[in-house]
């Protein structure tokens, strides 16, 4: 079969034609999104573009974050200017603690204790401010005997001047941070010199408190030669 | 070849999208059409479509403007995607079968009078007898009667000769004559 006579018989099979014709037009039609879909399959698009504008979004945020971090590191003021004055500011509270105290401290602290013995037990030392019995009734079996013979004991003005000069040295000299045990773990340990500080600043009020007791005594000796 | 052919292949030859969307715009309705009217499944021809296309912008270079037209090429990887698609995937289907002597018996004034004079009733008849035939058949007849390509055309999407294409159809011709009657009887 020739192509001249295919092409009369294309002419001629109307109904042939008609049927595919019909045929055709019934078959489903194509996607509308296929070929979208297509192209997004042969040219995914590139990630780094995405990431790109990620970073474009991003870039003013850290920008500006790194700002305030610069503005708050240099408007701060620093560190140790803070530390400073929270730590003066403890320090004063217990100067006023132990200048309220000072009557009691004696208590504590004996006179007769050599500043070589306690540095060997630093922690045990760490607490003289805690009210014991026992050093209460040593005081007491001191105080015992001044009180009866307070006319054996003659107060010279020595130990005053003595106590005077230790109150200008110890209110000259500046409390620092060190000088709180509590502050830092370094300063658990006593140094010798806070060691004599302290019991230079005890027997500094043992004298103050005998000074007083003089004088009340004086003043008791005073009444009873007037009522005699 | 036409300016515009030349300057869309040189486009797809660079990969350019611009090329590869206005190929698609271009010959994506003829080659859904020719996929489906083989694959039958809407998401298999699809899935075939893509893989055309693919193979179009992937394998462009090697189309030779010579031997046939831009649309006659995509049609011929349309038709061997959508073959190839059946032979792998698809279920296999028995479909009617001339025996020799009685396809032959029909003479070709009968098969005239059957398809030449219009007549609703055998319109019906011959789509109804169209689901007959196997997919390389209707293809074929299709390529012919409807987008109404030369046979040297339909040779070169089938990878076969035009007189091989000539006797075909006719053969096809008197199969689906053969069909009628038997849906007739």
């Amino acid at each position: 079969m020739n192509e001249d006579k295919l092409k009369a018989l294309l002419q001629q099979d109307m109904n042939l034609r008609d049927a595919i014709r019909q045929e055709e037009a019934e078959r489903p039609q194509m996607p509308a999104d296929l070929n979208a879909r297509l192209m997004q399959k042969t040219h995914p698009q590139p990630l780094p573009a995405k990431e790109g504008g990620k970073v474009r979004r991003l870039w003013p945020w850290l920008v500006a974050a790194c700002v305030a971090g610069v503005l708050v590191v240099l408007l701060m003021p620093p560190r140790e200017t803070i530390g400073e004055k929270d730590i003066v500011a403890k320090v004063e509270k217990k100067e006023e603690k132990k200048q309220e105290s000072k009557p009691e401290a004696p208590l504590k602290v004996e006179p007769k204790v050599t500043p070589a013995a306690p540095a060997k037990r630093p922690q045990q030392q760490r607490k003289p401010v805690a009210p014991t019995t026992a050093p209460k009734q040593l005081i007491a079996q001191e105080i015992a005997p001044i009180e009866a013979g307070n006319k054996q004991v003659t107060v010279s003005d020595e130990p005053t001047a003595k106590s005077h000069e230790l109150t200008a040295s110890t209110k000259t000299k500046m409390l620092t941070e060190r000088d709180i045990p509590i502050t830092r773990p370094e300063n658990y340990k006593y140094t010798p010199e806070e060691i004599a500080l302290m019991k230079r600043q005890a027997n500094e009020a043992y004298l103050k408190w005998v000074e007083l007791e003089l004088e009340i005594a004086k003043h008791s000796q005073e009444q009873t030669a007037q009522k005699d | 070849m036409t300016e515009t052919d030349t300057n869309l292949i040189e486009g797809l030859r660079q990969q350019s999208p611009k090329a590869q969307q206005q190929m698609l715009d271009r010959y994506g309705r003829d080659v859904f059409a020719q996929v489906i009217r083989l694959v039958s499944v809407t998401e298999n021809a699809e899935e075939v479509y893509q893989d055309v296309f693919i193979k179009v912008f992937k394998h462009i270079n090697r189309y030779d403007a010579e031997k046939s037209s831009l649309k006659t090429w995509v049609s011929r990887i349309a038709y061997n995607e959508a073959i190839s698609f059946l032979r792998k995937k698809s279920a296999p289907m028995v479909y009617f079968e001339d025996y020799g002597d009685r396809a032959e018996a029909l003479s070709d004034t009968e098969v005239d009078e059957t398809f030449g004079h219009a007549n609703q009733e055998t319109v019906q008849l011959i789509r109804a007898a169209l689901k007959y035939l196997p997919p390389e058949e209707r293809a074929v007849i299709t390529m012919f009667y409807y987008e109404e390509m030369s046979l040297k055309d339909i040779a070169y999407v089938t990878e076969s000769l035009p007189s091989t294409v000539a006797s075909k159809l006719s053969r096809t011709r008197k199969k689906l004559c053969r069909i009628i009657k038997m849906l007739q009887s």
